[in-house]
Order: structure tokens, then sequence, then C-alpha cells
């Protein structure tokens, strides 16, 4: 597969640059300024009060809970939080808005600065090897604002039909600085800010449900240039792949064009993810006046007399502080550290399984290997976690082999049952026994003189046809450590 | 501050406004008398003004469901709707 | 003599003894009504059957039971039209209670008529409303005042007991003072705004006419107090204003703005309003000449903060949701513009225009950030004056009521006659205004009282005292 520079004609003499602005549907029960339940799926327009649906007289009030996650994501992405923060109406006339105005912030936004660390392993799979990915570059945001989103539309040939239950749920928009470069890294910073609001229970942000949003600022520029070029809005992107596609398309748009001399128009364009390709969009008017100004029906919001703190309270442990502590003290690979932090439920079931046992890489290697395998619910499995931790144990310390121990997973799969039990109950339990194991290897030894002479002539491997004889008498139960050493013992008498 | 430029026909179009020529010109005329008397505040030193202070505990709305409105109530006053959506002429991007 | 001549009060006490019913009140309204209401058109709503059933319900041990009060047509009552007397609004039917209202209604009054205004409360005649003008009930010729003129003209011209209004830059007090009844701006935070539809959200307030100032009190404890809807009402427990009137005052003080007595005043208003000045002295307080150094640019920036905040809050009239549509639109930007140019009157697209313009790419440094600093500057001077006074005494109008008809082209000459209101709004502040006198041709003369913020109970009692000494508030029109 051609690699994303090689599809964008990298000349080499050319850089991108490239800002995304994200908005995220945060997960509270209710609207952001009124108590409508905030739910996908409910029946039309049931969903509404007077002040979502912007009837007159209707005012609003800030929700709670929206502005504790959103302080909470501030601190996660190491933002400032304001000790004052401020709506304001953003001013324009549109269906899916219910008062033609939008409620948000402009001059005093909740949070500000920041950053999204690059995480190597949320590049696309053919980029994680990459100069990129390895740099684990820091990309800084401008700010973290709320704000209430629209109504939702449906088109039909003469008209369009509003079902306002979206109206006014918490949005979150989060602003980056032009610091990223590479439409892999576009894809890396969407991922790594994903796994971060996931870790922190401030939203689901599945794009492909609508549940992130992302639009993208793009220009380029001569390498070593300090101004920035013309920069193009692209939309309708429906998923993080889609992201990287776009760019790809994009970049190498705006690069022949220049290389032609042409010049690039600054506007919005849409991306068609079946055509491969951005359009422009059809310019609605001149650059929207929003006329923004301080939303008088609500008060500032003080964060440091109590929603600041309540927020830190919930900074939970982030992604990147996650592997980094599995990977030292749980001797877990990297790749592994990331799968468990891009899944915070299968983390948890892995450190309840991991807490009873110092093998806590081998348990990683069961969950991991092996029980992800069977797509498991950490929630609900009937599979303790308990079970692996035991299993663990049992094959390290010497109770059962790894090739008793792949046994016992697949009866712990089917009936599910403490490991100690179930060695019990398949009667697998290893040979330990220095005499029993001596009979087999005798056995061994008189069953086998040719390989015995091949041994003592010099020939090391030979040793393993005798193992494998004992292996087999002891019905795979015997300890393969005691029954080399004692084979070795014996043979060398 | 020195004397706008009142685009009446624009503005207007930026409210969602289309006044007839009349009320044009009608409306140019007074808003420039009433933007001529507000040309005075320009001379209004607000360099020291203090900022309201805001109160400590705003009163936020705890983040528990309250009973929306019928639908049957909420298309009553819809001037146009079907199978539940409000309906208005098609929106073109 | 009729019940509909008689105060809140009294008729609080004889509803709670049993001497009457409130359906023997909402009767004598109605007679009151079929015999003037054809000439003086305060109303632009009322619903027999449903006041005399309601009548009918009413509960007399509640603190208002049985009481009919008329309501402005722009506070949200649940069932009901709420034209704000706009075309745009033809049709709309309430589907939840404002806050003020609920309260009312929970406190056991019922409701008899909802009153004529200018259209989206803009204006200070009642002259902008779509659904007729409404008259001064001392002089038929005359304006009623605005924007709540429908319910000063209600209350003065004995159609009604009791109204609610809104307040904006003075659209309860002027009416009051122009058709000789007690109208009350509470502080802003007082009462909630939730179902009061929005002219300037930093300004508006709810307040009671009524015909004497005990009157406003009771209305004032029954509505004031934090509502969750309302993020800006103030946190403050509730109380019962004047509850043990004084009737004194003595060692008061009570300051006279000096911007607000310039030569060229009105001269019979002029007269009434030292009048009562003197009665104040001669009765113990002391009087201190005070000043408010910005009003002069309070107009302007009135005007520019009030308008800006106007523009928003009526961008919903689109014919989208509710409310009167253009007919065949034949796309969206033609649904929006049909539906706003036909719906709204002159001085409210005026307004949109202005308040647009102000907060538009380019001015709204200049015109509404400043407006917002002077503004501040405003709140900064009645705090002053109010560290060497407790109340300001001043005219509530600069004259009585003028003809119909004399202003309706001159807007700015209507604007400057706010003057003595507006600046009480811009700094949040109380005021009252009640009748002081009258002109040789029978015209009310309104005095205004302002306290510092959440002072109501200072001006309530005052206001009392000066009423009681006087028999301006018995006086009524030719009926």
């Amino acid at each position: 597969m051609e690699t994303d520079a090689a599809a964008m004609s990298f000349s080499g003499n050319w850089e991108a640059v490239i800002g995304l602005e994200v908005h995220v549907q945060l997960r509270t029960r209710t609207k952001m300024f009124c108590g409508c339940v905030n739910q996908y799926g409910g029946a039309m327009n049931s969903q509404v009060c007077p002040v979502c649906l912007g009837l007159p007289g209707s005012l609003p009030v800030p929700n709670e809970e929206a502005i504790r996650k959103t302080i909470l994501t501030g601190l996660m992405f190491g933002c400032r939080i304001a000790p004052v923060a401020r709506f304001d109406r953003k001013n324009y006339f549109y269906p899916d808005m219910p008062k033609n105005y939008q409620i948000s912030q402009f001059d005093d936004p909740l949070c500000a600065g920041g950053a999204v660390g690059l995480d190597p392993f949320l590049f696309p799979k053919d980029l994680q090897e990459s100069d990129e990915a390895k740099a684990r570059r820091s990309i800084r945001l401008t700010r973290i604002h709320l704000e209430e989103d629209v109504a939702k539309s449906f088109h039909y040939e003469e008209r369009s039909g509003i079902d306002f239950n979206r109206a006014g749920t918490p949005l979150m928009e989060i602003v980056s600085e032009a610091d990223l470069r590479t439409p892999g890294e576009a894809f890396a910073f969407l991922g790594s800010l994903r796994q971060v609001l996931l870790a922190g229970d401030v939203s689901d942000a599945d794009m492909e449900k609508g549940q992130m949003r992302c639009d993208v600022n793009v220009s380029v520029r001569p390498v070593g240039q300090k101004e920035f070029g013309t920069k193009v809005e692209l939309k309708n992107l429906n998923s993080i792949s889609g992201v990287r596609r776009a760019l790809v398309y994009e970049i190498a748009r705006q690069i022949a064009a220049v290389e032609k001399g042409n010049a690039i128009q600054h506007e919005t364009r849409r991306w068609d993810d079946e055509a491969g390709a951005t359009f422009t969009m059809r310019t609605k008017e001149k650059a929207h006046d929003y006329r923004y100004f301080p939303e008088p029906d609500l008060l500032p919001v003080r964060t440091d007399q109590g929603l600041r703190s309540a927020a830190e309270k919930s900074v939970p442990e982030l992604p990147a502080a996650l592997q980094d502590r599995l990977m030292k003290e749980n001797g877990v690979t990297a790749y592994q550290a990331s799968v468990l932090a891009a899944d915070r439920a299968l983390c948890g079931y892995y450190e309840k399984a991991a807490a009873g046992t110092k093998h806590k890489a081998a348990v990683a290697n069961w969950i991991l290997n092996d029980f992800l395998a069977t797509q498991p619910d950490p929630a609900t499995t009937p599979i303790k976690p308990e079970y692996f931790g035991e299993l663990a144990t049992l094959v390290a310390e010497g109770g059962i082999n790894s090739a008793q121990g792949k046994k016992v997973f697949a009866e712990l799969m089917a009936n599910p049952s403490s490991p100690k039990a179930l060695v019990e109950k398949l009667g697998l339990a290893q040979i330990s026994d220095a005499g029993a194991l001596g009979v087999f290897c005798d056995e061994a030894i008189a069953a086998n003189p040719r390989s015995v002479e091949d041994y003592r002539a010099g020939k090391s491997n030979a040793i393993n046809a005798l193992k494998g004889f004992v292996m087999k008498k002891s019905q795979g139960k015997a300890n393969p450590t005691q029954v080399d050493e004692i084979l070795k013992a014996k043979l060398s008498a | 501050m020195s004397a706008p430029k009142l685009n009446v026909a624009d503005v207007a179009g930026l409210a969602r406004l289309s006044l007839t020529p009349e009320e044009t010109s009608k409306f140019t005329a007074q808003l420039s008398q009433i933007l001529a008397h507000m040309e005075t505040l320009g001379q209004i030193a607000t360099g020291d003004v203090p900022e309201v202070v805001p109160p400590a505990q705003p009163a936020l709305r705890p983040d528990l469901p309250c009973p929306s409105l019928p639908v049957d109530v909420v298309l009553s006053n819809a001037p146009a709707h079907n199978n539940d959506l409000i309906l208005v002429p098609k929106i073109v991007e | 003599m009729s019940l509909a001549h008689e105060t809140l009060a009294s008729l609080r006490r004889r509803l709670s003894s049993k001497e009457i019913h409130s359906r023997d009140i909402v009767k004598d309204l109605l007679t009151e009504i079929g015999a003037r209401e054809k000439t003086v058109h305060a109303f632009t709503h009322i619903d027999e059957k449903a006041s005399l059933a309601a009548a009918e319900k009413a509960d007399p041990s509640l603190p208002l039971g049985g009481i009919p009060i008329a309501l402005k047509d722009n506070l949200n009552a649940l069932g009901d039209p709420c034209t704000c007397s706009s075309k745009i609004l033809e049709g709309y039917r309430a589907p939840y209670d404002a806050t003020a209202v609920a309260r009312l209604r929970h406190a056991g009054a019922i409701f008899l008529g909802r009153t004529n205004m200018d259209e989206f409360a803009m204006g200070s005649s009642t002259e902008n409303s779509a659904l007729g003008v409404t008259r001064n009930p001392w002089d038929p010729t005359r304006i009623p005042g605005g924007s709540s003129g429908g319910s000063a003209a209600a209350v003065a011209g004995r159609l009604a007991i009791a109204a609610l209004g809104s307040d904006t830059g003075g659209s309860i007090r002027q009416p009051a003072a122009l058709c000789g009844c007690v109208g009350l701006k509470p502080t802003f935070g007082r009462i909630s705004r939730y179902g009061l539809v929005a002219f300037a959200s930093s300004l508006d307030q709810i307040g009671p006419l009524t015909r004497t100032v005990e009157d406003s009190a009771i209305l004032l404890s029954a509505l004031a107090g934090h509502d969750p809807r309302d993020n800006t009402t103030d946190l403050r427990k509730p109380e019962t204003f004047l509850s043990k009137p004084e009737g004194s005052v003595k060692g008061l003080r009570v300051g006279l703005p000096k911007e607000y007595f310039l030569p060229g005043m009105n001269a019979e208003t002029e007269a009434a309003i030292r009048s009562a000045s003197q009665w104040f002295e001669k009765n113990g307080a002391t009087l201190v000449e005070v000043s408010l150094p910005h009003t002069p640019a309070a107009i302007a920036v009135y005007y520019i903060l009030a308008t800006a905040e106007a523009s928003a809050n009526l961008a919903r009239f689109d014919g989208v949701r509710y409310g009167r549509r253009a007919v065949d639109p034949k796309d969206l930007l033609d649904l929006y513009q049909r539906t706003r140019s036909e719906g709204f009157g002159p001085e409210v697209k005026r307004r949109i225009i202005l308040g647009t313009f102000v907060l538009s790419q380019g001015y709204a440094d200049a015109y509404y950030r400043k407006a917002q600093k002077v503004r501040g500057l405003l709140r900064q001077d009645f705090e002053s004056a109010f560290t060497k006074c407790d109340l300001l005494l001043t005219p509530t109008s600069p004259e009585p009521a003028f003809p119909l008809g004399e202003r309706t082209q001159d807007p700015l000459k209507m604007y400057l006659a706010d003057v003595f209101t507006i600046s009480t709004n811009l700094a949040g502040n109380g005021a009252i205004s009640l009748p002081c006198g009258f002109t040789k041709s029978n015209l009310p003369i309104g005095l205004q009282l302002i306290g510092p913020r959440f002072g109501e109970e200072k001006i309530l009692q005052a206001a009392h005292a000066y009423e009681q000494a006087h028999d301006f508030w018995k006086r009524m029109p030719p009926l």
C-alpha cells in the first residue's frame, strides 16, 4: 500500500498544516439548558420543552453535570480552567436552531490551552512503525468550550422535516492549534482524544454514531515558510479513517494546484467518501457575522467554588499513565498496554484478574490472546477475572504445564469454574513427584535405547524423544522441567 | 466614533427582514438620526469601569430529567407538520 | 358601589369573610367592561366564560383567592393566546404558564382579560400595537403610555382590579403615571422572567399595576422569589412586603438627582413633583441634592443594549415552530423574510435593524461594547447616590399624556421621553410610580421613587406613607 506521503505527491517541498475542530456529545442525562432527556432514538419531537423548542418566554438554565464534565475534560488535557466562564449568543438563522441563536462560549470558555499526546498505537495500523508515530508528538489545543447542539433535519423532495429531540443537547467543542502535519497524525489525534474522553466517562465519542463530529482546516506551504497558506475547511467527515482519506486527497489537491501556480480558494469543501474527493460546497453567503454577545439570561459561572474540585476528584488515570504503569509494574508489552488502555472495561477486568497473582504478564497473555478471541463482555461474563489469576499461577508455579493450561482454558470457557477445580475435574494435576517421574524416565530409557545411545554420543536433541515418551506415558501430566532434569541426571550417570 | 455606514438593506438582510423601498429610506433617515444621538457615547471615558462580580454560587441545574411536552402539544402550534416532524421548505446546503 | 371600584386589599378582606363571592367581582368588572371597553380598548382578549368558571372554583382562603387579575399579553398562561400585540403570534396558544402566572394561580388568583401593549413591548404609547390603540381613560384622545398601556388603562379605568405588566425602560411606571395608578418595577432578578416573552433580557422585569401601594405590595409578595427556571433571579429568602406599614417618612433621606430637574421642564409636572418633595421634607425627611452624572448618556446606552438583545430575542419568530407563517413560501429564505416582514410592525423592525447593526462586525466595539461599559458607569452613579440618600425622588414622565398620533412619525422624540425611567432598568434598581397630582385638564402626574437594589420595602413604605396622606389615589377618571 502506498504511503500517505506518496499519495499526496509530497515532492518534499511542501508541508501540510492541519487544525481540527471536534464536537463531542456529552454523556449526560439531560440537555444543556433544560431537563429534557438527552437520549438517542426517542420518538420524534417527544423530548422537547418550551426551552429547547425556543418558545416565546423560555429561559435557559445550565446543566451542572455538563459543566463538570467539560472541566474534567480540560483537566485531562492539561488545560487552564477559567475561574469565571461565560456563555455567549452566536446569532444566525437556520431551521435546526430553535432560537436562531446558539448559546455557546466565545470570550470566556471553560478551558484554554492544553494538549493531546499522539499515542503511537492509535496511528493507522500501516503507520505504527513510522517515524511520525514514534515521534509521540503533542498537539496543542486552543480551547474547549460548551454549547448546545442543534436539531436534526430530514430532507425530502420539496420539504425538510425537523426533529427537535437533539436540539439543546450538550456539546463540547475542542479546537486544536494548527499543529498537525499529516493525515496520520490527524487520525491518531482523534483516536487519542477519544481514548481520553472514554477514560473520563465524558462521552462515547463514536464518530460513526455522530457522537463526535470533526471539521478540518488544512493548508499547505513551502517547507520552512512561517506564514500559513490559504486554508480550506473540510466538512462531512463521518469516521476517523474518513478524516485521513479526506486529508490525503485534499493535501494532494492543494499541492497539485500550487505547484501549477494556482491560488487556493479560501472555502468550505465537502468530502464525498464514495467518490473519494472533496467538492466545493455551495457557498451559502459571505462569511457569517455571528454578532457574538454575552448571554444575558445566564450568570457567569464561577468554577473555583466547587465545580473545579468536583471535577478534579473524577480525573481518572489517563491512558498514557495507565499504559506506562501496566508495562512497568505488570510487565505487559507496549502493544498489550495499548489494547487494555483502549478498553476500560477489559482493563478493569484484567486488573482484577492480575491482582491475586504475581504472574501479571501471564494473566495478560491469557486474557488478550485467548479470552479476547471469544468476544466476551467483561461486565457480564460468568467467567470471573480471578480465574485467570489462578490459571496463570497454576501454570507458572508448576501445578500444570502450559499445554494442560490450554485444556483448562477450554473447559473454563465451556463450564466456568475455578481452574483449581477444573484441574481436578479433568484429572490434569501435573505430576511433580520425583519418584513417580523417575519411574517414567526409567521406562523411557528402557524403551528407547537408540536415543539413549545418540544422546550419550553427544546429540543433545536426542533427549526430546525420551521426553516425548514420558509425556505420552504420563498423559501429558509430567512436569517438563523436572523430567528434563531427571533424564539428564540418569543419562549421565 | 465617526458617522457610521448604516446600510439598512444589508442589516435587514442579516435579520431576515425584507423591506420595501419606502421602508428602507424611511428607516435610513430615522435610524441615522437615532445613531447621531448616540455619537455622544464616544466621548465618555470608560477606562476604569469595574467588572461586575459574578455571584459565588450560580444556580445551576442538577442533571435530573423533567417531563417534556407531549408531542401533540409540540405540534399544536406548528404551522406545518407531518409524521411528527415540523416541516419547512427544503433546506439546501 | 361597584366592586370594580375597590382595591385588591379591600376585596380580599370581603372575600375572606364571605361577604362577597369572586363571581360578584367578575360580574361587576364585566359590567364596567361592557360600558367602556369599546372606547378604552385596554384588552386584546377577554374570555368571560372561562373567568366566570374560574370564579366559581375560587378558594378565598388562599392569599389571592378569587381576585381577578389582568395579564399583559406578553405573559404565557397555559392554553391562552399570547400575542404580544403582534401579528406574528397569531394563533399561538401557550403550552405553559409563566412562573409569575403560576404563582398567582397557586395563590388562588383568577384571570380576567389579556391587556393591550406596544408590540413586543417596544414603545411608550401603546400605539405600536397591531391590535388597535388603547386610550387613556382620563382623556380618550390621549395615549395611556406604554408599553403596558392596556394594563394601566384597565386598572385606572376600573376595568381591572389589578394587572401585571412588564417594564424594560419604563413600561410599567410611565403608563401608571399617565393613567394615574400605581406601577412598580421590581429590582432586576426579583421576579422570574420565565414565561415573559423577552424584549431585552437584562432589562425586563414583570411588575404589578394597581390602585394603591398596598395592593402593589400584596402582589409583589406573591410574585417575588428565586425561580430555578430563571438563572438571573436572586437567591435571597422570600419576604412579605409592607406587612407593617409605618406611615412615616421621618429620618428618610430623599435624594433629588439634579439631572432629572432641568430648566424647561413641563411646568405642571415640575410643580407637582416639587410639592411632593416638600411634603416629604415637612414630614421629617431630609432632601439631598445628588447627581447621576451619566444620565445624558442613558438613552443612547438603552437603545443600543435593549435593541441588541431584542434583535436576538426576536429572531425566534420565524414561522417555523409557531405563530404566523407566510403563505406558500418559495424557499427557506422567503419563509423567513416574508413571515417576519409581514408579521412585525415598523417600530419592531426599526429596533431589530438597529440592534442587529450595533452588534455587527466592525461596529460592535464602538456601539455595543461601549454601551456596556457606560452602563457600568450608570450603575456606579446609582450606587454612589445611595450612599448619600435612602431613596431618589423624580418625575416619572417629563410630561403628562400627549395626544394619540402626535409622535408616531418621530421615533427619536418618542425615545427621549423615556429619560426618567430608563436609567433604573440599566442599573437594575427597583422603582415605583404613584399619582402625585393632576394637570389643569385633569391629566394624572406621576411621582417616581427609586430605591437601592432590593430596596423595595423602603420604596413601598415611603410610597404608602405619601399616598395615604393624599387623596390622589381615590380619584377616578370620568366613568
